[in-house]
């Protein structure tokens, strides 16, 4: 991956005595969605940051658009656009004020009018930020990421704090952005938007990058498994037990019990006589592929959103 | 260039859409400026009796000439009369040493200024012309240059207590008048003292306060503007991190205080413009702030104030803190500067904060180039001490003033 868009070689930053990003390295592509997926502290949004040229690395090379920098400077700033985590506007500008201003930041920029249709606020374009919803606020946010007509964009947990409308909307402006050649670095703790969006994925936890690849082929890597799951209510660790001779992992958490296998109709025919057996009602129950969220679980013993 | 253009016009927008700062911004100063010039222009009008006139003799002839008596009239006036009466006029006379001449163009400017009802000269020669002309008959007698010689009597037209006291100085010279042709035996109704009135100032006494007053609310406007505005426009943009999304551009910090600053400076030209013309159409206020040395001074009042709100800015640790300082700052410092009252004559340790005080020296030069008293410091120290402020704000913001959090 020579002609890399993005890379960085062992990124180190402490914060005090922590490291919250801990000898981070990866590249990333043209026309591609490239996502940093872990649980909150995991160092992604540091990682980003200095990616941004909003804080200087302790140690490490940074590499875009074919240049090694020190910290992100001027030149690169022109050709990138950015998605802050937490970042706001002058709450009595009007949409249209923020993206005129924002365009006057950079030597060549888009029209406001096509960057408002761009992120579908042309009828909000005389509203004033404060009177934005979440969801207008994000999407004007993107707005003025992509002034610029950026080479490279960070969306910093776009998603976050949205409602699912909201969501799904900011995805396909995601999806429009893909479409038109953009390379895209963005982060997220949310396992179903690294699987929705992304062309590969970076797990990190504690400021380590602890697997990669492309969602489907890090889902691959548990092998052929099918995963069972239900609720069962007044169940115990006690009565999981007799489960571990019909598949390869049994999990309760809270009332909701996880069945890993490799061979689905053993296993489902011995859960039904367990649940016969035992008296146990099989409420919810799902059968599922493994997902990003399972990689991660089988990775750190943990959940996301933990 | 269009980047900091935009960021002041953002500035200027942010201040006047948000209706808090507004008030803050124009409608507190002109609220103050009405308030003010009302209550306090009208003091001394209501059941006033008593006059302060000056009395200047400068005919210092022999004993017991007319011009002599002329002065004792106005002294046996400026007696009380009754018991727990006020005397008719107060009266100022130069001291022995003073010298006339300058007691002259002292009272005069205090005449003009409201302080004094009216001004009373007796010129050399008066005494000399009453007796060539009133008392021997005929003006052909004398032939000198003295026979000029004429009562002259300075007031200041519009001003109530003045136009009384010219008045009844009328009426005390016919009664004068009518002694002198009483003690000669002679009575001639066109017989008068000489005399003539000058009228020294175009300002009534409600205006004059307003013209005081005026300078005073433009500076407290500019001050409570930058000292609020300028922490608030960086602070909590910053703790909001609005600042944050300016960084992830090309944008400096160079430029966005280029545009932070214009902005400012249209908004205070906003606020002096309509501050002035409210005083001018509503109040009748007749300074004038268009002369290049006033210009000057508000522009360096601009700068220092400005200056001061990056010190606030540095100094506090989030928009609410700087909030805090600016309100604890704002009363002491705009009242301990001589915006609303003269600060001569105060103890030595409030004078001592007025002196390191930078609104004392813009309050004191600002009034003088508007022609509204005389400047009590020194051109050097009425520049001086606000560049100083200046340079010791940059400093301090340099060194201190963080413009993103957390890092």
């Amino acid at each position: 991956m020579s002609d890399a868009l993005l890379r960085v070689t062992d990124l180190v930053k402490h914060y005090g005595d922590v490291r919250a990003v801990d000898g981070v390295s990866f590249s990333a592509a043209d026309a591609a969605v490239f996502t940093l997926l872990g649980p909150n502290g995991a160092g992604k949004t540091t990682t980003l940051e200095i990616l941004e040229g909003i804080r200087d690395p302790d140690s490490g090379t940074i590499e875009i658009f074919g240049r090694r920098l020190r910290r992100v400077d001027r030149a690169t700033k022109q050709r990138i656009g950015v998605l802050l985590q937490e970042g706001s506007f002058e709450p009595y500008l009007r949409a249209r004020e923020v993206i005129r201003l924002f365009a006057s930041f950079f030597r060549s920029s888009r029209s406001v009018d096509e960057i408002l249709d761009r992120v579908a606020l042309t009828d909000k374009a005389s509203a004033f930020v404060k009177n934005l919803s979440g969801g207008q606020k994000q999407r004007l946010a993107i707005g003025a990421a992509l002034v610029n007509n950026p080479d490279l964009v960070f969306l910093d947990e776009p998603t976050t704090g949205l409602d699912p409308q909201a969501r799904r909307n900011v995805w396909s402006v995601v999806a429009d952005l893909k479409a038109t050649g953009v390379a895209i670095v963005m982060t997220t703790h949310y396992m179903e938007e690294a699987e929705a969006l992304s062309d590969h994925v970076c797990i990190m936890d504690y400021g380590r990058l602890i697997a990669e690849g492309p969602p489907r082929e890090l889902s691959a890597r548990l092998g052929q498994e099918t995963i069972v799951e239900f609720t069962a209510d007044g169940i115990g660790e006690d009565d999981l037990a007799p489960l571990a001779t019909c598949c390869k992992a049994a999990r309760l958490e809270a009332d909701l019990v996880s069945v890993e296998t490799e061979d689905l109709v053993p296993t489902m025919e011995s859960l039904l006589a367990w649940s016969k057996d035992r008296g146990i009602r099989l409420a919810n129950m799902t059968v599922r592929q493994p997902n990003l969220e399972d990689v991660f679980l089988s990775l750190t013993g943990r959940r996301l959103r933990e | 260039m269009t980047d900091v253009l935009l960021l002041a016009r953002t500035h200027v927008l942010t201040a006047i859409r948000e209706r808090v700062t507004l008030f803050w911004f124009l409608i507190f100063p002109i609220f103050l400026l009405a308030i003010l010039s009302f209550v306090f222009g009208q003091l001394g009008q209501e059941g006033e009796i008593s006059f302060e006139v000056s009395l200047v003799n400068l005919d210092r002839g022999a004993a017991g000439s007319f011009s002599e008596m002329i002065e004792s009239v106005f002294d046996d006036l400026a007696q009380s009369g009754e018991e727990g009466k006020e005397p008719l006029f107060q009266l100022r006379r130069p001291t022995s040493e003073e010298d006339a001449g300058a007691f002259l163009d002292s009272e005069t400017l205090a005449v003009r200024r409201g302080r004094r009802a009216a001004l009373v000269v007796i010129p050399e020669g008066l005494g000399r012309r009453i007796e060539t002309e009133l008392v021997t008959i005929g003006p052909s007698h004398g032939a000198a240059s003295s026979d000029e010689a004429a009562l002259q009597i300075y007031y200041s037209e519009g001003n109530a207590s003045s136009d009384m006291a010219v008045a009844i100085i009328d009426q005390v010279l016919a009664g004068i008048d009518r002694e002198i042709l009483a003690r000669t035996g002679r009575f001639d109704p066109q017989a008068a003292i000489p005399s003539s009135t000058t009228w020294v100032g175009s300002t009534s006494e409600e205006t004059r306060y307003v013209d005081f007053l005026l300078p005073g609310i433009v500076l407290m406007g500019l001050f409570t503007n930058a000292l609020f505005g300028i922490p608030g426009a960086i602070l909590f943009a910053r703790d909001q991190r609005v600042l944050r999304r300016y960084w992830v551009t090309p944008l400096s910090v160079p430029r966005f205080l280029g545009g932070l600053g214009l902005g400012h400076v249209a908004l205070s030209a906003l606020q002096i413009a309509i501050l002035v013309v409210f005083g001018r159409y509503a109040l009748g206020a007749t300074v004038r702030f268009a002369s290049p040395t006033a210009l000057l001074l508000l522009l360096l009042a601009i700068a220092t104030f400005m200056a001061f709100g990056f010190l606030v800015a540095s100094v506090s640790k989030t928009g609410t803190s700087s909030m805090a300082i600016a309100n604890i700052l704002n009363m002491p410092m705009m009242f301990l500067s001589g915006l609303f009252f003269p600060i001569t004559g105060l103890p030595a340790f409030i004078r001592a904060i007025v002196y390191a005080n930078p609104i004392s020296y813009l309050a004191d030069g600002l009034r003088a180039s508007v022609g509204v008293g005389t400047p009590l410091f020194s051109t050097g120290l009425a520049v001086g001490v606000p560049l100083a402020w200046i340079a010791l704000s940059a400093g301090v913001a340099v060194w201190r003033l963080r413009w993103d959090v957390g890092r």
